[in-house]
């Protein structure tokens, strides 16, 4: 511990025990008279309290872990390699897993437990939840791929919803998220690259899918088809590298205020954290499933 | 370098994509204003452009990433 450190330390405590004396004063000035200003006053010295608190916190922190609270931050590309039962995988790769195993068993307890008691009569709260989403889920492709719907296209996309937005709950336990990782963005784009062709072709036939390739015009239709193939085959590459972009944005812009608040950052990451590992995700969610429903509603089609 | 050349290609990219996403919200608020009962797929129209402007400066940092981190 360096001088400077013992000074900010007295500092801080004085500082708290200052604000919460004064905040028990206020507290008991409010039950006599409570007047606007004084409730006021009390939540400003209740302010200060938590900002004291943190400061003293943040500074006993970073004494007792060593880490100073300049920029430090280790990005790598691709997230390191672990030793699984003789395997060697990359971590995300472990963590997409464990998600999928942990979303499976929930579902299953779900199907057990919970969906064999619902009454058709009277709906509990989590039926009607249950129903709410599955709801959304149908009028949503419904709009999106208009008369060309497809009985399974609802579960694919609310599957891919429920594992994306837990893949992005578990950048709130510490882990590495697995959608910033491009193997796993590029496994999802492929999904929809496939559907894209299986049902295009089951729509229109395979010649009825190379002429809605090609065009209405018959003679231009040498010329288009490889074109239009080359940008139907960069529609994973696209998907795949948007979505993997934003999850690595995001974890970097977390990385980089942890890093420089260092030991300060006890609590601080925890409210950035609801927008970059909660809603920014949702919103990517969002644009993935309607950016796919677009291109296998642009897929299939007739021309 | 690796460095001066990844700031560099973030900036030119978002300067873009930032041109692009404020046409599209400013054409998107005067269709809204017109049409107040188009506003939910206004909004929908909007939020797919949004996206498809974003992903350009999304690729710019990606490629920055691999230059950055390439040495």
């Amino acid at each position: 511990m360096t001088k400077t450190q013992i000074i900010e330390a007295a500092v801080a405590a004085v500082l708290l025990a200052c604000t919460f004396a004064g905040y028990i004063y206020s507290k008991k000035k409010i039950t006599d008279g409570a007047t606007k200003k004084k409730k006021r006053a009390g939540k400003l010295w209740g302010m200060g309290v938590i900002i004291s608190a943190w400061f003293l916190a943040g500074l006993f922190i970073s004494v007792f872990s060593g880490k100073k609270s300049h920029l430090v931050i280790e990005f790598e590309m691709f997230s390191e390699r672990i030793d699984v039962f003789g395997i060697t995988l990359a971590k995300t790769t472990v963590i997409g897993l464990g998600v999928l195993i942990v979303l499976i068993i929930l579902l299953i307890l779900l199907r057990v437990f919970c969906i064999s008691k619902f009454k058709t009569d009277s709906p509990g709260y989590l039926q009607t939840a249950l129903e709410t989403a599955v709801e959304f889920t149908d009028n949503f492709v419904k709009n999106a791929t208009g008369e060309f719907t497809k009985k399974n296209l609802p579960p694919f996309v609310l599957s891919i919803a429920i594992l994306m937005f837990g893949c992005a709950f578990s950048e709130l336990f510490g882990l590495r998220a697995p959608t910033s990782d491009l193997t796993f963005t590029l496994s999802l784009g492929l999904c929809t690259f496939a559907l894209l062709n299986i049902y295009g072709i089951s729509k229109n036939g395979v010649i009825g899918r190379l002429k809605n390739m090609g065009g209405a015009v018959p003679a231009m239709r040498p010329l288009m088809i490889p074109l239009k193939a080359v940008s139907d085959i960069s529609v994973p590459i696209s998907l795949a590298c948007r979505l993997f972009g934003n999850m690595m944005g995001g974890m970097l812009v977390m990385d980089l205020l942890k890093g420089v608040l260092g030991g300060y950052s006890s609590g601080l990451p925890a409210i950035a954290g609801l927008w970059f590992n909660l809603i920014h995700p949702g919103i990517q969610i969002y644009i993935f499933v309607t950016l796919s429903l677009t291109f296998i509603d642009e897929a299939m089609e007739l021309e | 370098m690796n460095f001066i050349a990844a700031g560099i290609i973030m900036m030119a990219a978002v300067i873009g994509a930032g041109f692009g996403m404020c046409y599209a919200t400013s054409k998107a608020v005067d269709a809204a204003a017109r049409q107040p009962e188009a506003a939910s797929r206004i909004q929908t129209i909007l939020l797919l452009g949004c996206a498809l402007a974003e992903s350009t400066a999304i690729y710019a940092f990606v490629v920055s990433l691999i230059l950055a981190t390439a040495g």
